[in-house]
């Protein structure tokens, strides 16, 4: 496919000629890609082609040197994610997940879903001074926060674990922790790096049917999310994405469904190397 | 049980009685078995009790078999579930009971002016403790200078009442806000540091109103300090020992006692310290208090959930110096006078050290090290230049014991089921 000849407002994200400079090193060379809404866009590439670099621009953890990086919402209102710093950008509706697990460790797993839910909880204590006193609708919007972390809770299956800390889970259990409280936040886009990283072949399955459901919306009562995610995993990335954009030496080779990309030729040669030319 | 098994214990069990019997049998030998009496001819002489010896030591053979088969097998299971739940209900109960104590200790006999004036010192620790907590201990964020925040309380009533004869009652909430008003004002250049740096600038930031107070000669009056504040006095009634119908005694018709005053300091300032473990305890199970720990555990998390960062610590570092100003205004108020001498790091340090050593974010854990710290220290006062080798190695022994302070669990701020342990290795200490 190629982004232009599609409805614009199927588009939920829209990278164009994205470019990271870290002083002499182009660690992303003007990519280009879009992820449609309702989809699960698997960004692969060998090692050190610039996924995580691009991640962390669209995720705003990085300031991209050049392009530009739209967020187009349910409602159409448009984000220009290259101007907002970090936390803007989470409120924008881009949630995300770190390829070395960051959960608040010594707090318990709901803590960390009603963590991801601050921003709602904090409009209803009324800067504070209300829920201090016990008078606002504080109250019925914690209930409501809960009820929410309790439906993740479910989807991920850990409910038998709200109370425990969350660096008492094991590892499998904190990466769902890590993507029911991504979830939380009720993000447009979920950003996922490298989720299926060291889980067991069962795990990884849950996961896909996990990632599938979220991409749904059957997860939970909450409405359909796309999905962008890194994965080295290719079993993984084949079965569950509907397109899939290769990234090499910080340029884009292929774009397309799993099984064109599978065939392309410049990815398997990036894969495996070029066969000498004679 | 297989039966070599069962020997083989039974051996063990029959040597340690007999290693047990043998040191009985040293001990009483010359405890029991030897033994003067004066005869009658007056002369001293030895009398040997063999047979009681020998009775004793067997007792002991007998029972310490009877403890190692029988007894032994069943403690430890039984006996540390017994030893836990008992010191889980200690525990609760232990701060409503020293609450109590708190609340009766002007009125428990016995208790005079020195006991209660050693009350309020160690209740405004309490206070800057908690206060103190809510910034190293919730938010994590390293503050060398919290002292400058208590320094600025101090001032702000002392010079408020000065220039403008405004009374205790109107400058206490004037001497938090003006604080509060200094945190921020220091928090957004220096929140941007983490870690030590931003311990290293807390400290500088100490360092240079403790400067500013000495050398602005012509307002604060330098080293001379600032003498004559005007006492607190009871929603307008003076402590006077005239005892006139204008004054507490003569409105309550009481015999003018120094004591009124006194008393009155003290509960003032636990009313103070329970406000500041109100505010605490409330706010760490609201989000913004949630977003605190959380800040604690990881910053980067927090700003991938849209948190923002700079205007939570800045919440933290605020509320904190609020606390450390209401907690100034109360010693101007208690010591009449103050100087700049009584703000210097040493103060700091010893709040911090409070902090560290109840467990960082654990309320009951402050209110105990403040009272071992600030108590133990006057405790000590006989030891003279030697207490603070005993402080300083006391200190050493519970950081070795006890890492992460005295109360070493963290409570969780929000339950779905049951209440399960959260271990302190696993809470984050903070490097933001």
């Amino acid at each position: 496919m190629s982004g232009a000849t599609e409805e614009a407002g199927s588009e939920i994200l829209r990278v164009e000629g994205l470019t990271m400079r870290f002083g002499g090193l182009l660690a992303v060379d003007a990519v280009d890609f879009a992820v449609q809404r309702g989809s699960i866009t698997a960004l692969i590439g060998p090692n050190g082609a610039g996924k995580t670099t691009v991640f962390n621009c669209i995720t705003g953890f990085y300031r991209p040197t050049g392009g530009r990086i739209r967020l187009r919402r349910a409602d159409g209102s448009v984000a220009e994610l290259q101007r907002l710093k970090d936390h803007s950008i989470a409120r924008a509706g881009v949630a995300r997940t770190f390829q070395n697990i960051r959960l608040f460790a010594g707090m318990t797993v709901l803590e960390n879903l009603l963590i991801a839910q601050h921003l709602k909880l904090q409009k209803a204590t009324g800067f504070g001074i209300g829920a201090m006193l016990g008078l606002s609708g504080y109250k019925a919007a914690e209930a409501e926060a809960i009820a929410k972390a309790v439906d993740w809770l479910r989807a991920t299956n850990l409910l038998d674990r709200a109370d425990d800390a969350a660096g008492a889970l094991p590892y499998g259990a904190q990466r769902r922790l890590e993507i029911a409280r991504a979830m939380c936040t009720g993000p447009a886009l979920l950003c996922l790096d490298e989720p299926a990283a060291g889980l067991n072949p069962r795990e990884s399955d849950d996961l896909a049917k996990l990632l599938a459901a979220i991409r749904d919306g059957t997860a939970t009562a909450s409405a359909p999310t796309s999905v962008l995610l890194i994965e080295h995993d290719m079993g993984i990335v084949m079965r569950i994405s509907d397109q899939v954009v290769v990234l090499d030496h910080g340029r884009k080779i292929a774009e397309g469904p799993p099984a064109t990309v599978r065939s392309d030729r410049h990815v398997i040669a990036a894969y495996l190397g070029e066969e000498e030319e004679a | 049980m297989t039966a070599p098994g069962k020997a083989g214990r039974l051996g063990a069990a029959l040597l340690d009685a007999a290693k047990a019997m043998l040191v009985a049998f040293g001990l009483f030998v010359v405890m029991v078995g030897l033994r003067t009496d004066v005869s009658s001819s007056g002369a001293l002489l030895l009398r040997t009790r063999w047979m009681d010896v020998a009775l004793l030591c067997a007792a002991v053979f007998v029972l310490r078999l009877a403890m190692a088969l029988w007894v032994r097998p069943r403690l430890p299971a039984a006996g540390s579930a017994l030893l836990g739940t008992g010191l889980t209900r200690a525990g609760l109960l232990f701060g409503p009971a020293l609450l109590a104590v708190a609340l009766v200790l002007p009125f428990i006999p016995g208790i005079g002016r020195y006991e209660l004036d050693l009350g309020i010192l160690v209740l405004t620790y309490v206070m800057l403790g908690w206060g103190l907590n809510i910034v190293v201990g919730l938010a994590g964020l390293l503050d060398l200078g919290y002292v400058a925040f208590y320094a600025v309380g101090a001032y702000s009533y002392a010079l408020l009442a000065q220039y403008f004869g405004l009374s205790f009652w109107i400058c206490l909430p004037l001497a938090g806000i003006l604080a509060a008003f200094w945190g921020v004002l220091l928090g957004f250049p220096v929140l941007r540091l983490r870690g030590d740096y931003l311990a290293i600038v807390t400290l500088a930031f100490g360092e240079i109103i403790r400067i500013v107070l000495l050398n602005w000669v012509s307002l604060t009056g330098g080293p001379n300090g600032i003498s004559g504040i005007p006492r607190p006095t009871f929603f307008g009634l003076p402590f006077s020992m005239s005892g006139g119908p204008g004054t507490f005694a003569g409105f309550f018709g009481l015999e003018p006692s120094p004591s009124h005053r006194v008393i009155f300091l003290y509960y003032l300032i636990l009313g103070l310290a329970l406000l500041t473990n109100w505010v605490a305890i409330r706010i760490r199970r609201q989000p913004i208090g949630r977003a605190w720990e959380a800040l604690r555990e990881d910053e980067i998390a927090c700003r991938a959930l849209g948190i923002n960062i700079t205007n939570t610590k800045l919440t933290a570092f605020a509320l904190g110096a609020m606390f450390a100003g209401f907690a100034g205004a109360f010693f101007a108020t208690r010591q009449a006078f103050i100087s700049p001498e009584s703000f210097t790091f040493i103060e700091s340090a010893i709040i911090l050290a409070i902090v560290v050593l109840g467990g960082l974010g654990s309320q009951i854990g402050i209110a105990v090290a403040a009272i071992v710290m600030i108590g133990g220290f006057e405790l000590f006062r006989d030891l003279d230049e030697y207490r603070m080798l005993v402080f300083g190695a006391a200190m050493v022994v519970i950081m070795v014991a006890r890492p992460r302070g005295l109360v070493g669990s963290r409570a969780p701020s929000v339950l779905l089921g049951e209440r399960r342990r959260i271990d302190a290795s696993l809470v984050g200490e903070g490097r933001g």
